[in-house]
């Protein structure tokens, strides 16, 4: 214990049409979660008293997660297995909470993270996969990334590495690697998007689930 | 899978805020749609962030949602983008709860809390798939109610909505519910149906009445089809202390216009303030023990996770165990970090230890309501406050460490004259003046004085229900003398004000009778929908409808009416006598006020609504 508070990280799965909310609507949610699970939560000291919440790395709205996290305090050590619980069953649905744990790791550490993309397009997917085969293999990938302050053109070539691309009965299915966290973190609906545009294949549908969140050694992050 | 859930997938993410239309939200109820009798959709006519934040829907739902056999669930208009995709998609519209849709409901209800979303209505149900005007459905199910404020004078919605509840609906709501369920099972008509419904007390089904009309223009006779009653009469609860309270409610993914718990504190008002409408509609005064008030709080924040709790009525520092009940509140919530806000506050009874007690956990805004700039102009519109009272509230204040609050007034009064207006800016300054002179303000910051002035719409069962509305020229002319005047003064007045085209068919809207069903049809057929929204608003389409239909809104909003005309809402009975609002009418044109009814019965009639005898001691 330090300062008063025991720091928990929390690591949930957020599926179903709970992915339509973002991630500020999603700080709101928790913080009323905890808030209704009874736990010995620990509020900031600050003139504007409010749970300690944080997220390490936010999620885009409409993408499902398996793996997402966040770190929240309490005002005393207790057994995190009834602590974990006690908040599932205050959760929306959609919302599940499957391990407490301490942190062992800064969110800084966090270096990759994995997606597994579903896409549905109005033509035969199997042209649209050779295109799309083609345009990720290119020696270099530059996209216009704009930033609050400038426009810039990025190289993304190296922020991502394809691990599977076939085709899953009407859809096209991916497994992307992409850099995460930080300055270079890349978004594969800006890869897509970008894929889409230029190309013209925009998906009919799409779905996005962050499968795992992973340090510089490419182990889990915890 | 629903397939209405299956085209949402494709098409959610292409619109602004998709969680307005998901549902799932902690709080909302789900149930098994075969193990009901009945499925009630409660529809909003205006966009999820408005609607959510209403606490009436709130009330009912949870009331409707603990009775077994009954499923109630939540309907909003979707904003323009989403509107556009779902007609192109075929989506109709569906209630959050289930994704069905709408069309398949038993009841769907409305909610009519301002004039201007009368066009949402008929889009909503458009949406839905159903024909907008009620002689064009045929079967018993879906049946079209509304409630709610505007429901006092329906008339411009008559020939759209099957039947209309007057007053309070936590009873009216469950007599009607099981009364259709009976109705479905016997196999009964429409008709037969609205028949039966008329009975319950409340109801008021529009097409059992037929109005005819002078050559003026001003109606002749409002006849009722035997055996409807003559007049009908507004239903309220009598034993308010004990009526239902929610303990839990829908919490939004999204932020909405008041994301917090609510407690109805009291409901009624002691004031009598002539412009308001709600001071006289929800009439007689009824207060809630502050255990009751407390017990529902506590509950709610611990279910719903809010740290914010607002005391809600029209007047809650009227509430005579304020005080008690603010002690009480403040052993539990400064231990969680709730705060409490007390949203309707007025200048006359506040004090240094209400202002403590509001600010112990978080910092809220300070609103007051001065309504107008002078004496006179406040005693014609029985506004009893004083500027003393104006300027010792602020002073108040400012000593607390405030350094900025916001005051209302209105643009347009009865009998007002420039010096009114200009007082408004007046009263401003002496505000900021008094700031500056106070030795303990603030350290090192600026005063902010913010005064927002709406138009004056003369409403129904009001005195001014008889006044002629300002023009839109001679308030667009008064809203140039504010801001004339306040630059001569100081950039510490902030001057805001509404729009004088919308006020002018509000106040049609809000006076007006079945012609102008008509009116409101091709104005939403032309384009109007979210009127309430700037961005959404053209006068244009209702210009146009008007023009089409041979109506001017000028006779309903700018004409004075004689005591003897019939007006459109003659035959609904609100408990306020039409004799009591002539002398109220009066004495405001002799600029005398009327004192509170704590102090005096002034005879309005309400007290009849729960039996008769004296509504206090």
């Amino acid at each position: 214990m330090d300062n008063g508070f025991y720091t928990v990280r929390a690591f949930y799965r957020k599926e179903g049409r709970i992915k339509y909310i973002s991630h500020l609507d999603m700080n709101r949610c928790i913080s009323r979660d905890l808030k209704r699970s009874g736990l010995p939560v620990w509020h900031t000291l600050g003139f504007n008293s409010h749970i300690y919440l944080t997220f390490a790395l936010p999620l885009s709205l409409g993408y499902e997660s398996l793996c997402d996290s966040f770190d929240f305090r309490l005002t005393r050590e207790m057994d995190l297995e009834m602590a974990r619980k006690q908040l599932a069953a205050v959760l929306p649905e959609g919302l599940t909470v499957y391990r407490l744990a301490k942190p062992v790791e800064k969110p800084e550490k966090i270096a990759f993270a994995d997606y597994d993309i579903f896409q549905e397009f109005c033509k035969d997917a199997a042209i649209v996969q050779a295109q799309l085969k083609e345009w990720l293999s290119r020696p270099e990938i530059l996209l216009e990334k704009k930033t609050k302050k400038s426009q810039k053109e990025i190289d993304v070539k190296p922020l991502f590495t394809l691990k599977k691309l076939e085709e899953q009965g009407e859809n096209l299915f991916l497994s992307l690697r992409c850099s995460a966290g930080g300055t270079c973190h890349l978004n594969p609906t800006f890869l897509l998007d970008a894929f889409a545009a230029e190309t013209g294949n925009p998906p009919d549908w799409a779905r996005v689930i962050r499968t795992a969140v992973l340090n510089d050694a490419g182990e889990p992050w915890v | 899978m629903n397939e209405i859930k299956k085209a949402l997938e494709r098409v959610l993410l292409r619109v602004q805020k998709p969680a307005r239309y998901i549902g799932g939200e902690p709080g909302s109820i789900i149930k098994d749609p075969a193990a009901v009798d009945l499925r009630f959709a409660f529809c909003f006519p205006d966009l999820y962030e408005v609607g959510m934040s209403h606490l009436g829907m709130k009330i009912l739902y949870s009331l409707m949602n603990e009775k077994e056999n009954m499923w109630c669930e939540r309907v909003f208009a979707p904003d323009i983008d989403f509107e556009e995709i779902m007609r192109s998609q075929g989506i109709p519209l569906y209630a959050l709860e289930s994704l069905d849709p709408l069309k398949n409901f038993d009841i769907i209800g409305f909610t009519l809390q301002y004039e201007l979303s009368f066009p949402t209505v008929l889009n909503m149900l458009d949406l839905a798939g159903l024909p907008v005007r009620a002689a064009e459905r045929n079967k018993i199910t879906p049946l079209i109610v509304a409630g709610g404020p505007c429901a006092c004078n329906p008339e411009p919605l008559a020939d759209f909505i099957d039947l209309f509840l007057l007053g309070e609906g936590e009873e009216m709501n469950l007599e009607l519910a099981e009364c259709l369920i009976q109705a479905k099972k016997e196999g009964l008509s429409k008709e037969e149906f609205l028949w039966r419904a008329a009975k319950i007390e409340g109801v008021y089904v529009p097409s059992f009445y037929t109005v005819s009309y002078h050559e003026n223009g001003t109606i002749k006779e409002i006849t009722p089809k035997a055996p409807a009653p003559a007049q009908v009469k507004k239903r309220i609860v009598k034993d308010f202390d004990r009526v239902y309270y929610p303990e839990n409610f829908v919490v939004p993914f999204i932020q909405t216009v008041h994301d917090r718990a609510m407690v109805e504190v009291l409901r009624g008002c002691i004031r009598g303030c002539r412009f308001c409408q709600a001071g006289f509609i929800y009439r007689p005064l009824r207060e809630k023990c502050p255990g009751t008030i407390n017990t529902s709080a506590k509950a709610l924040c611990s279910n719903t996770g809010y740290d914010e709790v607002s005391l809600t009525s029209l007047s809650t520092s009227d509430l005579t165990t304020l005080e008690p009940l603010l002690n009480e509140m403040l052993e539990w919530t400064e231990k969680e970090s709730v705060n409490i806000a007390l949203p309707s506050l007025r200048v006359d009874n506040f004090s240094k230890s209400l202002l403590d007690r509001i600010t112990s956990v978080r910092k809220s805004s300070l609103t007051f309501a001065p309504e107008a700039g002078t004496q006179r102009m406040r005693d014609v519109i029985n506004k009893n406050v004083t500027e003393e009272e104006v300027l010792r509230t602020c002073r108040t204040a400012f000593e607390g460490g405030y350094s900025s609050v916001k005051l209302y007034f209105m643009l347009g009064l009865p009998t007002e004259t420039d010096e009114d207006v200009i007082a408004i800016i007046e009263l401003a300054q002496k505000i900021v003046d008094l700031y500056y002179h106070l030795p303990n303000r603030p350290k090192g910051k600026s005063v902010s004085v913010t005064a927002s002035v709406s138009c004056f719409v003369p409403k129904p069962f009001t005195p001014f229900q008889f006044e002629p509305q300002d023009t839109k020229e001679a308030l667009q002319r008064k809203q140039r003398l504010l801001l004339d005047t306040v630059k001569t003064k100081s950039r510490k007045i902030t001057v805001k004000y509404h729009d004088s085209v919308t006020s002018r068919l509000e106040g049609a809207l809000a006076r007006g009778d079945r012609r102008l069903c008509a009116v409101i049809e091709d104005a939403w057929r032309m384009g109007a929908k979210l009127d309430g929204w700037d961005e959404h608003f053209s006068i244009q389409r209702w210009t146009d409808a008007a023009e089409k239909h041979g109506v001017d809104f000028d006779f309903y909003a700018c004409r004075s009416r004689d005591y003897e005309e019939i007006l459109p809402w003659d035959h609904l009975d609100y408990g306020i006598s039409k004799s009591f609002l002539m002398r109220e009418h009066e004495k405001a044109l002799s600029g005398l006020p009327t004192p509170n009814c704590r102090q005096q019965c002034a005879g309005c009639g309400a007290n009849m609504l729960s039996g008769g005898g004296a509504c206090f001691g």
